[in-house]
């Protein structure tokens, strides 16, 4: 088939309507196990929040509102949009046992259950209490997420990359391309075909043409 | 629908039948290509003509003092280029040359040539239309 077909559909995995997203992400091993194709299971309901709508990011302090951890705050570790929840780093956890073998001795390991947003809650810097917050606009028009008890402004979490590469600190390697090569414009518009370019660029003359076909 | 959909149903046993039959599986005498294209053609006699011109030649220039490398730094601003449309091709190569020719009073409407009008796509090797090259 068409590259640009193959490409496309390695790039986007499709995935059935009524798949049910889990811990893992869809491309992983695990969910591939879990969710084999043709697999049918009973709908989880999740209450639908729009793109614009959504409040809580990696990053954010958060303090969870019922449960185990109930009343204690955390750094958002994951969140899986598809069904609103959010992994808080060292909470609501539940201890999952090694078995030892020959070379290990066998511990307990802690994991995070997810949370729904409803038990969850963003914490105000001023006096690092949970607030419910709102979506609303600057003097400039800049969007950010206004705190409705005190109307601070709680700032965005800077964006870190999961490979720990930060660009402004990013040393270019031999291979890499310097930002003004990469910006540099030296596309010259021309009416010439790539084709014809290349056949007077490498001095090749070709007078012989192609035999007149006809399809129908 | 192959072996592993039948097999979360429960109902169905044994090998996927739905599976291409590809030239790695049958019998020795089983001998069959992958999807390359010929390079010529058979003749009467049984003999295989190759034509030059159809085996691919990759035309490599020279790269010394060439800028651009594999990867892009992480530095760069993200952004994209509005894609070239013919009309922006007309306005940034042709329009100059006939805004100038006006200007001067020596646009001829009957002379297009110059400008770089084909009237006819006959006797070009890469013709426009009907396209006769890949790309």
């Amino acid at each position: 088939m068409r590259l640009t077909a193959l490409l496309a559909m390695a790039a986007r995995m499709k995935l059935p309507p009524d798949y049910r997203h889990g811990i893992y992400r869809p491309w992983t091993a695990a969910a591939k196990a879990n969710n084999p194709p043709g697999l049918r299971r009973k709908k989880v309901f999740v209450e639908p929040i729009s793109k614009e709508d959504w409040k809580v990011f990696r990053g954010d302090t958060v303090e969870i509102l019922t449960g185990k951890d109930a009343r204690k705050q955390g750094v958002v570790n994951q969140v899986i949009r598809a069904r609103n929840w959010v992994f808080v780093q060292g909470l609501n956890t539940h201890y999952h046992y090694i078995r030892r073998t020959a070379n290990y001795p066998g511990t307990y390991i802690a994991n995070e259950a997810p949370l729904l947003l409803r038990q969850i809650a963003l914490v105000d810097p001023t006096d690092r209490k949970p607030t419910e917050v709102e979506w609303r606009y600057t003097e400039e028009g800049e969007r950010v997420r206004v705190s409705l008890r005190t109307g601070r402004i709680i700032p965005l979490p800077v964006y870190q990359r999961r490979d720990g590469i930060i660009p402004e600190q990013w040393k270019d390697g031999p291979k890499d391309t310097s930002v003004d090569d990469v910006l540099d414009r030296t596309y010259q518009p021309s009416l010439k075909l790539f084709e014809e370019e290349i056949l007077e660029l490498q001095g090749i003359v070709e007078t012989r043409r192609a035999r007149k076909s006809y399809w129908y | 629908m192959g072996l592993l959909t039948n097999l979360a149903r429960g109902l169905v046993r044994g090998a996927d039948r739905m599976a291409e039959f590809t030239s790695k599986r049958g019998p020795r005498s089983h001998n069959k290509g992958r999807g390359a294209r010929k390079l010529g053609y058979l003749t009467l006699g049984g003999k295989f003509i190759k034509i030059k011109e159809m085996v691919p030649e990759f035309v490599v220039p020279n790269l010394t003092g060439f800028k651009l490398k594999p990867y892009v730094s992480y530095k760069t601003p993200k952004g994209t280029e509005p894609p070239l449309t013919a009309k922006q091709l007309f306005m940034d190569v042709v329009a100059p040359q006939i805004e100038k020719d006006i200007k001067g009073g020596t646009f001829d409407p009957h002379n297009l040539e110059k400008y770089g009008y084909e009237s006819t796509q006959e006797g070009k090797l890469f013709q426009l239309f009907p396209k006769n090259y890949v790309r």
